[in-house]
């Protein structure tokens, strides 16, 4: 019969609390041996409570002066270390987790973590490389950083320029994503985007990189490559990105010691380029999008938001993360990668998943469901996909191959 | 039973769909209650993967507690087996919602395994489990031998064949005695209507063969009409009592004298005529009789004066036809060539040379590659395909579409095989020696090669071999004639119907839904012109000359809109009950269907000759959205009565034209539910 019980609960180990809701998490958690409570809005106090979910209020507005409010509610409760979720509690960690640690470095640190601007220089100054990059507080700062970027490149006039890429300070991954080509396409810009960071465009091969920290060290590497930005990704990577693993490694360590992380969760962004120099991007001290953890589970069997709490909780040890995870790479049962629908007609009526989808080997499952609506609307920055299919195979360029094969069917017609 | 289940282990697929489904149902199970909607979609869609694989019902039945125990069923009825209605299950697995389909599914699975003793379930019995099983099984006969109709395929898609393989699993599961008789009530319904393709029909009886053959299955007392079914097949004579194989039978033959070869002659001759089913010795008894007298050919294919005078007449064509085309693996040709000896269509001057030259007909390499690929190297695709011409020709009525989006084209098939059969044979020559047909729409020639998509988007295998060469050809000279009509008001089947089917099509054309909108329009004059013109009182006692195509609004049992279908009217005429119906083909495999709201196609034992169906004038009158008719024929359109057309319109108000009243009448009209006028 279902299991009602919860997991039992280890009272030697420490006892974390989760910003932010996410029922994955959750539902990860509640089958682990730590003892958990999840910090999250009024909303998800019914689904708690009925469900039997240790679970306190707060609303994660900016940053206040009551912010020590619930920091000292955890402390009282017991809890050893906060998690954050989602970008928006990552300097609420930050400032729970200098309270509960001990440790004011904390705060500073998030904070650092969750502007884009300021992280890039921090980097910088780390030895890291990073590609070009400016604030802008108006369009003409865009189309001066546009122009500058393009004489850079000693492009003559008339010459196509390169794009730059304009990303909101806080926001995760490619919300609020755009490319800028011309100057034209600055008009279409909202003015209450601004302000904006904005980057030169970096002509190489992006990936994204997962890793677990304990005691200032990596304890698990994954390298997730995309096969197009903003649609699809895989874990583990082909060996063709594989094999940048120990330069890739360098820099994150080079990342750690940059931003002085001493325990939990990167999740930054990189560009190789042609000729096998890395760019930092970006990093987030929370869990990506894109349910990288989900295929990391389907690759290698481990769950990744339980190695989320092995890696924040203070009272874990060496032996036992070392345990935890598997070897990289050579360890993984397969690959596992995911393809984000977006709607490729203006007019959709019905979900049809093409049947050379469905048939594939390798399709396992998706999570689209019927349009609600029949007019597309219109994309103008990355925006939200309609829900993802999710594959698993033996095979990397296979696995890549059909990813990028996604991009040219219609799931919704 | 080795024949049927592929065992699990040998299939690497299933293999890897077992380890993704496990994967999942781990992950579910190890989830608390609240965590488990997270694992239900993996779970789901691996099931269905699962389901898809030969042997996935199998490993699925084995896989029933576990899942059970994951929590696959928690929060709905289904996590309660004691209170499911076997009749509601039916429903669940017609729902056009897959997962309702699939939840279904895997729980009459459960069912399955709880009947056989491998799964101990807490709240229901072993008896119980068999006897919900035996009662979906009853009511779900037709699931087991014919591909799915017009709605399940809009419906359910791809589903509606896993539907079927899960009904033939839990009947070689559970057994098939307890629904013997309605089995065999099904068998001799679908067989009356003399489907070209019997193959599922085949299965069925020889499954069931095997079992009575097992001295461990009490099939009870003798079933009616059983005996017949099997003994068409599989011992039909005293030269094939015990299944022999076909060496044996054929040393008995040559050992046998005039009179015991004529015994053997009528008595395959009698079974095949009496089901419509041809036993493979029977097509070994034509090879042999070949060089015996015409005398014994004729009576084993047991010829009326007309198909004897026919033979006698064409009987190099004849021997010639046999000798090619009539081998064990394609004995049901043997019925074709039977019947269209009988009618006399070698008369007509251009079918007799047109049958010598597909004798000597050189198929296209890709022809030949797709035959092979349908139904096998022995014998060869030329021996197919004429095997199918012949069924065609002496089975016009016996076409379907598959499981296949392409009515129209498997209706121009039956129409030209009944009406035009030198045509059919031209079309077959240019499908299977050139790959490509050209039809010329208003003195424009349409290509088949060139015209790119046809209304199916892939090519069908489950067809006859005729309707496997040429349908793909019509189905997309069929779209470019509609694409060519883009732009012009109206439906395009006024200008698309006659240049497709042929000249007899009538030239006029009536239609009662307004394209615009999809509203009724214009039903009272539309019901008036059908009735002066193809309604014995009215249009002067004048029998239908030519079968007209005619458009249907499809609806099911429930009398809810499906979707616009292609028929055939083919004749008008009185029932032994003198009632008036109409006779049609439906290129639907299963012509019996109930359209709902009391609507029920008769396929038998009201006048019908074998292929049709009928309804009663009006009830056929109130599905009917499109007809054709000659413009010069005027009948009489006042003299039709305003009660008669109230009555077809009431029937129309109730079902596919519910929601299609336009709102200004629908305030103007009472309740459509009550039979009041309007």
């Amino acid at each position: 019969m279902p299991s009602t019980e919860p997991a039992d609960r280890n009272p030697d180990k420490g006892y974390v609390a989760l910003l932010g809701w996410s029922l994955n998490a959750v539902e990860a958690l509640d089958r682990f041996d730590r003892r958990y409570v999840v910090v999250a809005p009024e909303w998800a106090e019914e689904y708690c409570k009925n469900n039997e979910i240790p679970y306190i209020p707060w609303n994660f507005e900016r940053l206040n002066d009551r912010s020590m409010e619930i920091a000292e509610t955890l402390q009282e409760e017991g809890v050893d270390v906060a998690i954050p979720l989602y970008e928006e509690t990552v300097e609420w960690a930050g400032a729970i987790n200098s309270v509960l640690l001990d440790n004011p470095r904390l705060l500073g640190q998030a904070m650092l973590l969750r502007d884009k601007a300021l992280m890039k220089r921090r980097a910088q100054l780390g030895g890291i490389r990073v590609g070009i990059f400016e604030e802008a507080h108006d369009k003409g700062d865009v189309i001066r950083f546009l122009k500058r970027v393009n004489q850079t490149l000693l492009k003559l006039d008339g010459d196509p320029n390169d794009p730059i890429h304009l990303k909101a300070f806080d926001k995760a991954g490619s919300l609020g994503h755009r490319v800028i080509r011309t100057p034209d396409e600055v008009d279409g810009i909202p003015d209450e985007e601004f302000p904006v960071l904005m980057e030169s465009h970096l002509d190489g091969w992006e990936f994204a990189v997962e890793a677990w920290v304990h005691n200032g060290k990596i304890k698990f590497l994954n390298i997730s490559e995309y096969v197009r930005l903003g649609y699809s990704v895989f874990v583990p990577a082909t060996p063709e990105l594989e094999k940048y693993r120990p330069a890739i490694t360098q820099q994150i360590e080079k990342l750690i010691k940059a931003f002085d992380i001493d325990f939990g969760f990167v999740h930054p962004e990189y560009f190789v380029t042609s000729d096998g120099e890395m760019y930092f991007g970006e990093v987030a001290y929370r869990p990506p999008g894109f349910k990288v953890f989900e295929l990391l589970e389907r690759a290698y069997g481990f769950n990744a938001y339980q190695a989320l709490v092995l890696a924040f909780d203070p009272k874990t040890t060496e032996e036992e993360i070392d345990a935890f995870f598997p070897r990289e790479v050579v360890d993984a049962r397969g690959y596992a990668g995911c393809f984000g629908v977006y709607p490729r007609r203006r007019v959709v009526s019905e979900l049809a998943i093409p049947e050379e989808t469905e048939d594939h080997d390798y399709f396992e499952s998706h999570e689209l469901s019927a349009p609600l609506e029949e007019t597309v609307t219109k994309r103008t920055a990355f925006g939200t996909h309609w829900g993802l299919v999710y594959f698993f195979g033996d095979e990397p360029y296979q696995m890549r191959d059909l990813l990028k094969r996604q991009e040219d069917l219609d799931f919704y017609v | 039973m080795t024949a049927i289940d592929s065992d699990p282990g040998d299939d690497a697929t299933l293999t890897k769909r077992l380890a993704a489904l496990d994967d999942a149902t781990r992950a579910m199970a190890e989830s608390r209650d609240f965590g488990k909607q997270l694992k239900l979609r993996r779970v789901l869609d691996s099931l269905r993967r699962t389901l898809q694989q030969p042997g996935g019902c199998a490993a699925v039945q084995s896989r029933a507690e576990a899942l059970e125990e994951a929590g696959l069923f928690m929060g709905t009825d289904w996590a309660s087996p004691e209170i499911l209605v076997p009749a509601l299950g039916a429903a669940g697995l017609r729902s056009g919602d897959a997962d309702t389909v699939l939840l279904e599914a895997t729980s009459e699975l459960r069912m399955l395994a709880i009947a056989t003793g491998e799964y101990a379930h807490p709240a229901i019995s072993a008896e119980d489990a068999h006897q919900f099983v035996t009662q979906v099984l009853a009511t779900n006969l037709t699931m087991l031998f014919t591909p799915p109709s017009e709605a399940e395929r809009t419906k359910q898609g791809r589903l509606a064949q896993l539907i079927r393989d899960l009904f033939r699993h839990l009947g070689e599961r559970i057994g098939y005695e307890s629904v013997l008789d309605r089995l065999v009530d099904e068998l001799w319904r679908i067989l009356r209507q003399r489907p070209i393709q019997v193959e599922p029909v085949q299965k069925m009886i020889t499954q069931i063969a095997i079992y009575r053959s097992d001295p461990d299955v009490d099939l009870g007392s003798a079933v009616q009409g059983l005996d017949r079914l099997i003994t068409s097949l599989f011992g039909t004579t005293e030269a094939s009592r015990e299944d022999p194989g076909i060496d044996v039978f054929r040393s008995r033959l040559e050992a046998m004298d005039a009179s015991a070869l004529q015994f053997e002659a009528t008595g395959f001759a009698r079974a095949m005529h009496d089901t419509g089913l041809v036993s493979p010795y029977h097509a070994e008894l034509l090879r042999f009789l070949l060089e015996g007298s015409d005398y014994l050919l004729a009576e084993a294919l047991g010829l009326s004066n007309t198909g004897r005078d026919c033979m006698l007449r064409y009987h190099d064509l004849v021997h010639r036809l046999i000798e090619e085309a009539i081998h064990p693996q394609t004995a049901q040709a043997v019925y074709g060539l039977a019947l269209m000896l009988d009618r006399g269509i070698l008369y007509q001057p251009p079918v007799a040379p047109s049958l010598w030259r597909q004798l000597a007909l050189p198929l296209s390499p890709y022809a030949r590659e797709r035959l092979t690929l349908a139904y096998g190297p022995t014998p060869g695709p030329e021996a197919r395909l004429l095997a199918g011409v012949l069924s065609m020709l002496g089975l016009p009525l016996g076409v379907g579409q598959g499981d296949n989006p392409t009515c129209q084209s498997a209706r121009a098939l039956s129409m030209w095989a009944y009406n035009d059969p030198d045509y059919l044979l031209q079309m077959v020559v240019w499908a299977a020696r050139d790959d490509e047909i050209i039809m010329h729409f208003e003195g424009q020639a349409i290509s088949s090669r060139e015209s790119v998509s046809g209304v199916a988007t892939t090519l069908p295998t489950d067809l006859d071999p005729v309707s496997l060469l040429v349908v793909p050809h019509l189905d997309r000279i069929y779209a470019e004639m509609g694409r060519r009509c883009v732009g012009r008001p109206g439906d395009p089947h006024r200008w698309v119907n006659p240049e497709f089917h042929g000249w007899w099509t009538g030239r006029g054309f009536h239609i009662d839904v307004d394209v615009e909108t999809g509203n009724l329009i214009d039903v009272d004059d539309f019901m008036r012109h059908f009735y002066a013109n193809y309604h014995p009182a009215y249009n002067g006692d004048q029998p239908l000359t030519h079968p007209q195509p005619a458009g249907i609004a499809a609806t099911d049992s429930a009398a809810r809109y499906i979707g616009w279908h292609a028929i055939t009217i083919l004749r008008v005429g009185l029932d032994p009950q003198d009632v008036m119906r109409v006779y049609f083909y439906n290129p639907n495999n299963d012509s019996g269907q109930d359209w709902g709201d009391g609507v029920v196609v008769s396929t038998a034992g009201q006048g019908e000759r074998f292929g049709e169906g009928s309804l009663p004038f009006e009830q056929f009158a109130s599905r009917l959205y499109i007809y054709h008719v000659d413009p010069v024929e005027r009948g009489d359109v006042d003299q039709v009565s305003a009660e008669e057309i109230e009555q077809v319109i009431g029937y129309i108000h109730r079902s596919w034209g519910a929601d299609r009243v336009p709102v200004g009448e629908l305030q103007a009209s009472p309740e459509p539910a009550d039979r009041s006028p309007v």
